[in-house]
Parts: structure tokens; sequence; C-alpha cells
């Protein structure tokens, strides 16, 4: 049996734990390419149209997998991370649209809800079914899970070093060293979620564009736990939504870090949640006067846009820098 | 202080908890094309219908005085919850002082809960605020019941408007009552005036019934959703909804010991096949009220989201292999600011169409089965 992860929405947040987890149990695991035209276009004719992009992305993974012959897909519901959070609603009904989605195909869907106290949901409650699901016994389970927790928090804790996800994946498996890291004259606070900065397409490889600008890129998956529960706790009232709170934890982070000099967050048309964080970020970043951006992005997007914007904000901050130390040239 | 409150359904119980709670109320007015208009210039761009079309009124409110807005809160996993916070941040942005007050559950602390409602209870003992609350209730378990009745004669009504002309009248006779007395008699008088009213003989399997579920806001409040229930009803459509106001006091504010009926819990547990756990909004309750009217032999049912609406995005998602497993129409409409009348009602015309022709060729069927 084949289980098939689609690369995409939580996939760049937990798939070392979740590769890791069913190698361990002996069963083989098969993974979807970056998202190409192809993908998308097959996500958008299984997908309603209002649906925002990473959806109608996931759907096209899903889909590619089972052209690849998955027969079986690992379709986690996220419940909950966090005490007193959840996830978009999209989230939380995944496992029930792409099971009416791929009703006519041959496959088994894996859906256990996934319910942990922190974002480490390598709790044996999460994953038992799965092991059940492929006939092992719990022992064998729980030593899986442990060895899938260890390479996840490798993972996360090169991340809080200041590595991306992308680099901290190909570190982890073997691909690549880990990059040098040079001090730059601007950096960006690069606010959005995993599986917008990461996808290929949707982001248009945003972090290869800022590091081709010259300037360091700080995400909010790079930021403590505890410095991101700090701006979230002095609100009147947090989001409900786990990732968003983190998204909004980073700008406000941002907002009052003096080493950032300026706040990209890229975001997906129709993206509810960041509709009203991304209108609380402009309001709060007008009155501590820090330069912040909006890039909305959907499947019509050109790139050429993206690096207009990019190239006009990070000169917009150069200039500014330079005034700031009277090293203004002309 | 000068009190208002948002506009959804039916409005008259938002005034009178005020006034009986001794505050200036302001009535804020029907939303129009202008709160819209007020809305969506200052809420974010893809924030949600019902969350502009507040804001909107907020603005209105404001401008004719009011000084506090009243609203509910939530605690996800929805946006609802946070239009408070949004709405407020924006409010300030715009130079605005009125105060708006997010009602909330325990869940925001008990020191801020009680704040707020002392806010609100003013100078009242806790005795009377529970007697105020008590005799709204009941005015809303009247006034529901009695459109309800309203929502099926609509579509028998010999003298187009009748209808709408008594619920008027009734809205007026239910305003004079103070009083758990003066309502009861209220509802009577109201029941009295129904049953005055001339309606055309229907034969029970000729009656078509629509259900309509979805979002809350569209659901409940006719100014943006089309009137989509006076339309059914002059083509001869009964309509019953998924939210009733009383519905969702019983459900959200009392205590589970106190109800009555496990309603909504019945309403989940229906909707579970297709959506497994509570996603946000009324999404899983969208989904059990489907089979509740299947089971209950409606004809069709309308789903109503506002555009880009989280929740039942995924409804819709699902809606090709609900209808199909349960072999039920369903016509699902976006609502938003960009919704042109004359191309909804020409869905519902067709959808109309298409129910009544399932239908008929059914009654033929059991005709014909019944003959041989
Ligand atoms: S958080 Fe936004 S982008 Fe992510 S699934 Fe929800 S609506 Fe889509
Ligand atoms: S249910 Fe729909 S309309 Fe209500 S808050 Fe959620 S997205 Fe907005």
């Amino acid at each position: 049996m084949r289980v098939g992860i689609p690369r995409a929405l939580l996939y760049w947040y937990y798939i070392p734990l979740w590769e890791t987890f069913f190698k361990e149990l002996g069963v083989e695991v098969i993974t979807t390419p970056p998202t190409t035209k192809g993908i998308i276009n097959k996500g958008i004719k299984h997908s309603v149209p209002e649906i925002c992009l990473p959806i109608k992305i996931y759907m096209g993974h899903v889909f590619e997998l089972l052209d690849r012959g998955a027969d079986c897909l690992f379709i986690p519901r996220m419940v909950s991370i966090k005490k007193m959070t959840t996830f978009c609603p999209k989230f939380l009904g995944m496992p029930d649209m792409v099971r009416f989605a791929v009703e006519d195909r041959n496959c088994r869907i894996l859906s256990p809800h996934i319910k942990a106290p922190t974002e480490n949901i390598a709790r044996l409650s999460n994953f038992i079914e799965i092991g059940e699901f492929f006939n092992k016994d719990k022992k064998t389970t729980a030593r899986a899970l442990k060895r899938a927790e260890k390479v996840w928090l490798k993972y996360r804790s090169l991340n809080m070093q200041g590595y991306t996800c992308a680099e901290a994946l190909d570190y982890i498996n073997g691909k690549a060293p880990l990059p040098v890291k040079e001090k730059k004259d601007v950096t960006i606070g690069l606010m959005g979620y995993v599986y917008n900065i990461y996808d290929s397409f949707i982001s248009m490889d945003v972090l290869t564009k800022l590091k081709n600008l010259d300037v360091n890129v700080l995400t909010f998956e790079m930021i403590k736990p505890k410095t991101l529960n700090a701006p979230i706790k002095k609100l009147n009232k947090a989001l409900f939504w786990d990732f968003s709170n983190k998204i909004f934890a980073a700008g406000m982070h941002f907002l009052d870090n003096p080493n950032i000099d300026g706040i990209i967050h890229v975001t997906a048309f129709n993206c509810g949640p960041d509709s009203f964080l991304g209108k609380l970020m402009e309001i709060k970043s007008e009155a501590c006067k820090k330069p912040f951006m909006t890039i909305r992005v959907d499947e019509h997007t050109g790139e050429s846009h993206m690096n207009t914007r990019l190239e006009a904000f990070i000169d917009m901050l150069r200039r500014r820098d330079f005034v700031k130390t009277g090293e203004v040239t002309s | 202080m000068k009190v208002s409150f948002p506009y959804m359904g039916n409005v008259h119980h938002y005034y009178k908890l005020m006034k009986l709670l001794g505050h200036e109320v302001i009535m804020p007015p029907r939303p129009s094309q202008r709160t819209v208009d007020l809305g969506v210039k200052y809420a974010p761009e893809f924030a949600c219908f019902p969350m502009k079309v507040m804001l909107g009124t907020y603005l209105e409110v404001i401008e004719m005085g009011a000084e506090v807005i009243v609203s509910s809160g939530g605690k996800g996993p929805c946006r609802a919850g946070y239009y408070g916070e949004t709405q407020r941040a924006i409010l300030k942005s715009l130079g605005h002082d009125a105060q708006l007050i997010i009602v909330d559950g325990p869940y925001i602390g008990i020191r801020k809960l009680l704040k707020i409602i002392s806010i609100i209870k003013g100078k009242n003992s806790w005795r009377r605020l529970f007697q105020i609350g008590t005799i709204i209730y009941q005015q809303m378990k009247y006034m529901d019941e009695l459109e309800k009745q309203i929502q099926i004669m609509k579509a028998h009504e010999v003298r187009r408007g009748d209808c709408q002309r008594a619920w008027n009248k009734i809205v007026e006779i239910f305003d004079k009552e103070d009083t758990k007395e003066g309502l009861d008699k209220a509802y009577k008088l109201s029941k009295e005036l129904l049953s005055s009213i001339p309606l055309h003989p229907v034969e029970d399997h000729q009656r078509i019934k629509v259900g309509i579920v979805g979002e809350i806001y569209v659901v409940m409040e006719p100014s943006v959703n089309l009137n989509l229930e006076d339309f059914l009803g002059s083509r001869g459509v009964e309509t019953e909804r998924s939210h009733y106001i009383s519905e969702w006091v019983e459900a959200n504010l009392i205590p589970k010991s106190y109800r009555k009926d496990d309603f909504h819990e019945r309403i989940q547990q229906k909707g579970e096949r297709f959506i497994e756990i509570p996603i946000g909004g009324h999404a899983k309750e969208t989904m059990g009220h489907i089979v509740d009217y299947k089971e209950r032999g409606f004809d069709g049912v309308i789903h109503l989201m506002p555009f880009g609406c989280l929740p039942e995005l995924v409804s819709q998602s699902i809606m090709p292999s609900v209808m199909k497993d349960l072999d039920m129409p369903v016509l699902t409409l976006a609502i938003d600011e960009q919704t042109a009348e004359a191309n909804v009602y020409t869905r519902v015309e067709a959808f109309i169409d298409l129910i009544k022709a399932k239908k008929f060729e059914h009654n033929i069927k059991k005709e014909e089965v019944a003959f041989v």
C-alpha cells in the first residue's frame, strides 16, 4: 500500500514528522512534486471557484497523487494545536471535501483528528489509528512516532536558528548543507502561511527573489513560540486560527522590532482570516510608521507584478535608510 | 447613553430589550444600498459580506448619534467572533469614539464578561435583568412561530401582500406590550389576524416546500437576501429556514439542562454524515438541515452564503454529493455587494420549475402505481 501525502498546506510544517512516521512503520510514502500549472488545473477542476488558491492547490495535489498511483491518502484533520484555538474552517472541513471529491476513485483516506496542547502533534492519541490501520501494535507505532518526533524537533530547531523551511528540509533530507548566513543592510519581516511562502507557484519563490535583492528575511517559523505568544497575549481577543495567530503575532513582533526595516505580507485572494489580520496590520503599521506591503496572489497573478513590487519596496527601504544615516550620495 | 445594535432579522426584539433596560435606543435603519456602500468602503476587501453590512450599519447609527453599539461575539472557529475586534479598530482609525461592546461568553474571562454585562445591565437589578430576558425570549418564541406560519401562508394568499401587511400589524401589536400577559394577548390577537386572511385552498400533495439553509445573517436578513422568502411565496412556494432567533438563543444562551428539546444536537448529528465535526459558522447544521428537510418531505433547498464564506464554501464543495446522496435538489446562492437581483431571481425561478417538474413527475408515478 502506498500512502500519498500532498505537498501543500501544512506539508511544509510537518512533513519531516509525517514522512518519518510512515517510513518507520514500514509504509511506502509518495509525495507530489512542487506545484505545477498542471497540478493547479487539476485543483481548479475539482474545487468550487471562489475557494482560496491554497485549497485548490491542495486538491490538485490530491488528484496528482491518485494519478501517480497512491492507493491511500493521508489527509489529517487538523483540529487544534493550542488551547482555545483551532484552524481555518477550510482546514477543519478538508477531509470531508476530499472524501466527496474522490468518491468515485478507489482509495482509502486516513484522517486522524489532530489535537495537541502545543504544535508538537507527535502524540500517540493522534496517530494510533494509523498504526492500527497498518496492523502495527501500539509499541511499534509509539516507537515510530518517537523517531518521527525527533526528526521534526530537529527541523523546527533549525527553523529557529534562522533557516527557512526549504533550507532545513534540504539539510534534513541530506540534499544540501546549511547555507551560510550573512548580515545584510536591510531585513524584511515576511508574513505568510508556510503553504503560501514555500509553494513555488503561489509565492513565485519570494524567498529566492528577496535573497537576490540582497536582504535578510525573517519568517514566523524562525521565531520562538514564546516570543510569538507575547503579542497575542496582549490582544483584547486572539484570533481563533492557529497559524493566523502565528502570522499576526509575527507581524506585531516585526512592528516592535527595530531590526526589521519593512514588512511584507504574502496572502491568497479570498483568504478569510488574512482579510482581518491584514486590515489590523495596516492600521497598526500606519500608527507606528513602519513600511508594510501586501502582495495578494491568485492563479492569474503574473510574476513580473511580484518582481516589480518587491523591487520597489526594497528600493524604498534602502533610500529611507540612507536618508536616516545621512549617506545619500544621490 | 444612546445605544444601538446591528440589523439582523427581527430587530424589534433588540429594540425592546434595550428599551426595557432603560437605555435610550437608536433603531438602526434597514440595510440599504448606502449601508452596503459604507461597509464596503471601509471594511477589508475580503471581509465577509455580513461584516461589511454591519460595519455600514454602525457608521449609520453613529451618524444618528449612537454612543454605544452592542453586538454579539463568538469564539470561532469562524470569523464572526472577530468582527467586533476588527470593526472596533476600523471605527477608531476613522476617528469615531462610539464604543463597540461585544457580548461574549465566559471564555473571554469572567472579569471582562461581568464588565460588559454591567454596562448593558445599567441600574437594573439582576432579578429585573432576568425578568426582561425572559420577556424578550417569550416574544421571540411567539413572533418566530407566527413568522413560520406566515412563511407557509404567503404561498397561498388570495390577495398578494395580505400576509406582509398582517406581519407589519403584528409587529405593531407586539411593540406595545412589555409584560408576559401583554405578550400572551398580542399572540392571541395576531393569531386571529392571521386566521382572517383568505387563502387559496390547497391539497397536501400539491404544496411545494423549500427549506432555506446557510449562513445565519444572509438567511435571516431579507434586505440582504433579496427578500427571498417573499419571492418564493409569491411563486406559490412555502418556506422554512434553518435559523430563527429564538432557536439561536436557545442554542447559545440557555443552559443545556433547561432546554426542552435537543433539536440542535439532532440537527448536528444529521449533518455528521457529510461534515464530521463543527467547522465554524453553521456548515454542519446546513448539512443537518438538508437531511432534516429531506426526511420531512421538502421538495428543495436553497443554500445561501455570503460570497467567500469559509465554512459554507466547504458545504458548497460537497453539495453535489449531498444532492446525489439524498436525491434532493439544492440551489446554492452566494451573496455579496455585487449580487444582481435579476440574476438571482432568474435562477430561483428556474429552480422552482425544476422542483415542480420533479414533484409532478413523482406524483404521476405514484398515481400510476396506485392505478395498477
Ligand atoms: S487560512 Fe486563508 S489561505 Fe489558508 S485555507 Fe484558510 S482561507 Fe485559505
Ligand atoms: S460563517 Fe461565513 S460569513 Fe460568518 S464569519 Fe464565517 S466566513 Fe464570515
